[in-house]
């Protein structure tokens, strides 16, 4: 016998899952989407997304690089610094910065993604402490800056016809804003097949075809990723409360049928599937989790009604500033629990 | 009586078994050994004292040590021969124990107790004092402390659940000695006048629960594959549908749960006088050649068994007195068994995957199998920050059973337990 046997707290087997493994399923989740994108818009998306995930990976290795003494005294210990981070790189960043160019409007210009993905993984994530530590969804808070900064809803996506705006109430035919506002619909209902599979239909690169989405949120419920709960639970409350809401409008009688067009317009299935369930911003118990879809179904419809601008993403960055307080005040009571004060009294 | 199934507990973890390894292989029994060490601390609780002295000669199953109070256990010589010695050795775990050492003689002479028949209940209380019965599940707990509850009970479960992963003994046990276990639990049965006798056999299993569905008086319950469903606790609930509140002994809902071995024991006590030196235990795990179920005398060292089991296949990465999940990694196994030893594992670097940890996702894993619905990952955050009251609070920590779970579901490979445990102790001290 060698002395290399290992001693260690039980358990002594370990599932196969890793987080590695985790991130890896996420990006094959996001390949039908990010595929229907570069088909739908063209070779700017493909560049866009290139940028993105390229960017995203190279600040995370040069902020590790700088942060881990790479450049000290000469770079003497930069090959060992490349291969710890190598040793510990877990394909967060690459999910970053492929979700980030999926919600992004394929007219946004390369230097704009860049500088959004680079702010979105250096300020957002690695100055938190990197992964796992951030408080926001690194890509929703590069979205937010991209969108504050470049002011991205006026683009008009010049590849498909009717084409208008960006944001989901101006999203092509599906005349949402015409029906928020009370008035009748230019062009009526859009197809709900167009809406499914996104032709004919302006958004962001990742976020027009729902069909690509679906089936990658089936990958992430069937490889136990995510719980199939959560984004059904965020888009049907949300859609019906818009409903609810667009029949309180002057004029307006409720109309169910509606539903189908707010569950599959603009970034709401993509945000639901892709960026609530983030493990790091979303709370950890199962009920903190419920009382946090909730919420983020409660603002998104309201945000949708007031403002009527593309909302998710600055939604599920409010909602992620919550969630620290949803995990200190919502605790899951232990199996078998006894309330502490009589739990002293029996002692007694 | 026809399975029925067990109540679905929340929680848990399906765990990749690797059952399949040892648990078709009949039990065999090794050559005598010419030596045994027999460790005075072979129960919970305090260590027995040793009645015996340098030189004594002794027979097979004469007693040798005495329980110390009542959270003890007595001990008996496990072959017949001469007391070597008397002295302290380290054991697996680190402390310091008595251990008598006895010599064979290889006449195989045996002195047992005198046989029950037809007992009273006192009898069979006291017998099982005597012939040194200790819970065979793991923790070594003494059955005759488990059989003399203060509060009325009304169901006796025998776990046959064996829900860690790799060990089959209990599943040999229950195949290969189905008569006996029933008789044990009538014994106890009467012993502790309970009505009803449910035996709880995971899925996994099908051949013991068609071996014990021929009995009339013994309620057998199918429970769901998902470990930890062999913790007291929830074999409990999944079987009657009580809940055993923190703090609270089994017994005061009414239920006495019994390993399935402690009942073979028990039986064999009554029937033949046979005091407790024997047991069921497997040896297995990738780096021994041939995996095998044992039944082997306490004392026994195991290097003796894992050369009978065809010696090491490869350098062991790991070690493990127990499950995987439970058990204890020791530094070798030049070890011996005791009456809590359920197995041996020696398992390969491949299998025991010593990854080191990476950062917490807060993927909420470890909360979703917790069995005892505790946040473990709380715990790990805010004891590696020196918060053990916030750990405590927010992670539910002293639910906690340990049961390993949480950290086999972590995908970043936290250490989860030793946290756990930290937080535990800190919170103990802090409160003497």
């Amino acid at each position: 016998m060698d002395n290399t046997i290992v001693i260690s707290t039980p358990p002594h087997v370990k599932s196969r899952r890793t987080t590695r493994g985790i991130m890896l399923d996420v990006i094959i989740a996001l390949l039908p989407a990010t595929v229907a994108g570069i088909v739908f818009f063209g070779w700017q998306a493909a560049v866009l997304i290139i940028t993105s995930v390229l960017t995203a990976v190279i600040a995370e290795f040069v902020y590790y690089f700088i942060y881990n003494g790479g450049f000290k005294s000469k770079c003497a210990n930069a090959k060992a610094v490349c291969a710890n981070w190598l040793k510990q790189f877990d394909y967060t960043s690459i999910v970053t910065g492929l979700i980030l160019a999926l919600i992004v409007p394929s007219t946004a210009h390369w230097y704009e993604i860049l500088i959004g993905s680079a702010l979105a993984i250096i300020i957002v994530k690695m100055l938190f402490g990197g992964t796992g530590k951030n408080l926001v969804n690194p890509a929703a808070a590069g979205r937010v800056i991209m969108f504050l900064s470049f002011s991205l809803t006026t683009y008009v996506a010049a590849n498909f016809d009717p084409i208008s705006l960006d944001s989901e109430l101006f999203t092509g035919a599906t005349n949402l804003s015409g029906w928020l506002l009370g008035g009748e619909g230019a062009s009526g209902h859009m197809e709900w097949i167009d809406l499914f599979l996104g032709t004919g239909l302006a958004g962001c690169i990742g976020e027009t075809c729902k069909l690509a989405l679906i089936i990658g949120y089936l990958y992430l419920v069937i490889r136990k990723v995510i719980k199939w709960w959560q984004p059904v639970l965020y888009v049907a409350l949300s859609a019906f409360l818009s409903v609810c809401m667009a029949a309180t409008v002057e004029g307006a009688t409720f109309d169910i049928s509606l539903f189908v067009d707010y569950a599959l317009s603009g970034g709401l299935m993509f945000g639901a599937i892709f960026m609530a369930t983030d493990y790091v911003t979303s709370p950890k118990g199962i009920y903190g989790q419920i009382v946090y879809y909730v919420a983020l179904a409660v603002l998104t419809s309201l945000l949708r009604f007031y403002t009527k601008i593309e909302v998710v993403s600055f939604v599920i960055m409010i909602m992620n500033l919550i969630v620290p307080l949803i995990d200190t005040y919502i605790v899951r009571r232990p199996f078998g629990y006894v309330k502490p004060k009589k739990a002293e009294k029996e002692g007694k | 009586m026809k399975a029925v199934k067990g109540k679905r507990l929340f929680g848990g973890v399906h765990i990749r078994d690797e059952k399949h390894l040892v648990c078709e292989n009949a039990t065999e029994v090794p050559p005598e050994p010419s030596e045994v060490y027999i460790s005075m601390q072979q129960s919970a609780g305090k260590p027995a004292v040793p009645c015996v002295g340098k030189g004594q000669k002794v027979k097979e199953g004469q007693l040798i040590a005495t329980a110390d109070g009542a959270i003890s256990s007595n001990v008996f010589a496990s072959v017949a021969g001469e007391i070597k010695d008397i002295t302290q050795m380290m054991s697996p775990s680190g402390t310091e124990d008595t251990v008598i050492v006895i010599t064979s003689d290889g006449s195989g002479d045996k002195q047992y107790l005198t046989p029950l028949d037809d007992p009273s209940a006192q009898e069979i209380t006291k017998r099982i004092e005597e012939a040194g019965i200790v819970g065979m599940g793991g923790a070594g707990f003494p059955a005759a402390v488990k059989d003399s509850p203060k509060s009325k009970v009304d169901t006796l479960i025998l776990n046959g659940a064996e829900c860690e992963p790799y060990l089959a003994c209990d599943h040999r046990l229950m195949v290969e000695h189905t008569e006996e276990i029933v008789r044990g639990a009538r014994y106890l049965k009467k012993a502790l006048g309970v009505t009803d006798i449910i035996i709880g056999i995971e899925k996994n299993k099908p051949d013991c629960i068609a071996a014990f569905e021929k009995y009339d008086d013994v309620k057998v319950v199918s429970l769901a594959r998902r470990y930890p469903m062999g913790s007291e606790k929830h074999i409990i609930y999944s079987c009657t549908g009580r809940k055993v509140k923190a703090g609270q002994l089994p017994a005061d809902v009414g239920v006495i749960v019994h390993n399935v071995g402690t009942v073979y024991a028990v039986c064999q006590a009554i029937e033949l006088g046979k005091p407790l030196y024997e047991r069921e235990i497997t040896i297995s795990g990738r780096a021994v050649k041939q995996p095998k179920n044992l039944w082997v005398k306490v004392g026994t060292s195991v290097k003796e068994l894992v050369e009978f089991c065809g010696g090491e296949a490869e350098n062991p990465k790991k070690v493990i007195d127990g499950g995987p999940m439970t058990g204890v990694a020791m530094a070798n196994y030049e070890s011996y068994i005791t009456k809590m030893t359920g197995g041996v594992l020696m398992m390969t670097a491949k299998e025991a995957d010593c990854l080191s940890p990476t950062p917490c996702l807060n993927c909420g894993k470890c909360a979703d199998v917790c069995p005892m619905h505790l946040m473990p990952m709380q715990t790990a955050f805010y004891s590696s920050a020196g918060d053990f009251d916030a750990a405590a609070k927010l992670g539910g920590t002293m639910y906690c059973i340990e049961c390993g779970a949480c950290e086999y579901v972590c995908p970043a490979k936290r250490p989860l337990i030793q946290a756990i445990r930290k937080t535990k102790a800190a919170v103990r001290a802090k409160k003497n």
